[in-house]
């Protein structure tokens, strides 16, 4: 085949992988706290040596939309949203992980927990506890929790260089570059953050994606027309 | 092609939502139903160059990997454990919880059942049970010759009789309350079983403890939120549309694969 022939693959090979984002995030369209995901394409050079080099495209990283996705309000005491910047910080068997998903409630030992059941981590790094006796909970905009109007906890809030969070399913994110804590967080309680996924967009995106797919389609076609009338001239 | 698979695991979780929601405007009277909410949670990754990897001899490092994601699980469906409105039935037997707690009853099978329906009936023999006949603990008979009962808000029962002027104090409601009351298991009916994820019962006196207090007169009414409901009914039907979208478009984008000469 020809080199034409092999940079059209690498691109339906990437937009298969577009798609699929597409599809991830139209099926997170209503996933708590869920953040839209991208792919980037880069160029791939080759050099040929004495003829012009060829560039062929490559999905060369991803990309976390961190705009804020709309509230939802549940009135749940421990449905917290974030407001701005931030992630809560949520201990796992795999280390710490952060999230946006606020969808919390206490285990019957009284710890604060994800549904998962994974422990919600204060600002000192410690498990929250909330006495099961208390009443009414209530969480300032600065994260601090009380029972019954006696300050309990402070939740912790942190942030991380977006490039360096990796998806790690169930709405978390392992920060490979590390954790600073967030100064100024601001916490909604009796909200839930939704998915901020566009279905307009993402819908847009689809249609582009398929259309680019079948114009590549159509040049394959092309291309080996044009290489079987070749063989047909030669051959004669 | 995964995307098919995506869009799959997309529209189960939208129907799965349309069927919290029929289930909530269906109990939409239920004595003292809540709310419930479907909540989702993204599924694994798959790494396909990992963010931090080193990309060439010289050392550079790609400053984000490419992932791919696989879709979209169901993690929770839960109780919003919001008060419902108490309307007013008039009714001696007829009592609502105001705060936290639930009333607990004894199953037929020995085992504790806990309800917030407050809707209590007197049986033959002047036993005070659930509508479904299960007795209330701790147990409290009403004699037959009971001119009326009143119900304080601590949860006493005193019976007031045609030939006496003082009232005699029959017996005390207790409510039960949880370290997570979001972690109990319906079993319908209205009861709910104690788990281990709601922690064990513990039983005091209405209006101590963060326990509520009892309204006599009162029933809870079902929370649920005709309005919202119906809003987040379009949203999942509409979430359940996009996702076949996709399903389409991935579909074209095989066949037109299937064209290649």
């Amino acid at each position: 085949m020809e080199n034409g022939s092999y940079t059209t693959l690498t691109r339906q090979s990437g937009l298969m992988r577009e798609m699929q984002s597409v599809a991830n995030n139209i099926a997170n369209a209503s996933t708590t706290g869920f953040r839209r995901e991208g792919i980037v394409f880069s160029e791939h050079v080759t050099n040929l040596g004495d003829v012009p080099s060829l560039s062929m495209a490559q999905a060369g990283g991803h990309h976390i939309d961190t705009r804020q996705g709309g509230f939802e309000k549940t009135g749940g005491p421990l449905d917290l949203a974030i407001e701005g910047d931030g992630y809560f910080m949520i201990e796992t068997p795999d280390g710490e992980r952060l999230t946006r998903a606020g969808h919390f409630m206490s285990n019957g030992e009284g710890d604060l927990v994800t549904p998962e059941g994974f422990h919600v981590l204060d600002a000192g790094g410690a498990p929250v506890f909330i006495p099961p006796s208390a009443a009414s909970i209530s969480i300032a905009a600065d994260g601090t929790m009380s029972a019954d109007g006696a300050p309990i906890s402070q939740l912790g809030l942190f942030t991380a260089d977006p490039n360096g969070l990796q998806r790690v399913g169930s709405t978390m994110f392992e920060a490979t570059t590390g954790v600073e804590p967030l100064i100024g967080g601001t916490v909604l309680q009796g909200f839930l953050e939704g998915s901020n996924v566009d279905p307009v967009t993402e819908i847009a995106r689809m249609i582009e994606v398929q259309r680019s797919y079948e114009l590549g389609q159509k040049f394959l076609e092309k291309e080996d027309e044009r290489l079987r009338s070749v063989q047909k001239l030669v051959g004669r | 092609m995964r995307a098919l698979k995506i869009a799959a695991t997309g529209m189960t979780a939208q129907q799965m939502r349309v069927e919290v929601i029929s289930n909530n405007l269906a109990n939409m009277n239920t004595t003292g139903y809540n709310a419930r909410r479907a909540e989702f949670a993204d599924l694994h990754y798959q790494q396909q160059s990992r963010p931090g990897t080193i990309s060439s001899s010289s050392g550079s490092v790609l400053p984000a990997g490419v992932q791919l994601g696989l879709g979209v699980r169901p993690t929770a469906v839960s109780v919003n454990l919001a008060q419902g409105a108490l309307s007013i039935s008039g009714g001696d037997l007829d009592i609502a919880i105001e705060g936290q707690g639930y009333l607990e009853v004894t199953l037929p099978s020995g085992l504790s059942g806990y309800t917030r329906d407050g809707a209590l009936k007197r049986s033959a023999d002047g036993l005070i049970v659930t509508s479904d006949g299960h007795p209330v603990a701790p147990e409290i008979t009403v004699p037959n010759d009971a001119r009326s009962i009143s119900i304080n808000a601590d949860g006493e029962v005193y019976a007031y009789f045609n030939d006496r002027v003082e009232a005699e104090l029959l017996g005390q409601f207790t409510l039960a309350g949880f370290a997570n009351p979001k972690g109990l298991e319906a079993m319908g009916s209205n009861l709910f079983l104690e788990t281990s994820a709601s922690g064990p019962a513990t039983v005091g006196t209405p209006g101590e403890e963060g326990l509520g207090i009892v309204r006599q007169g009162y029933l809870e009414d079902s929370s649920v939120d005709a309005v919202k409901e119906v809003t987040d009914l379009i949203e999942a039907q509409r979430g359940y549309e996009l996702n076949a979208k996709v399903i389409t478009a991935a579909d074209q984008m095989l066949s037109a694969t299937t064209q290649i000469r």
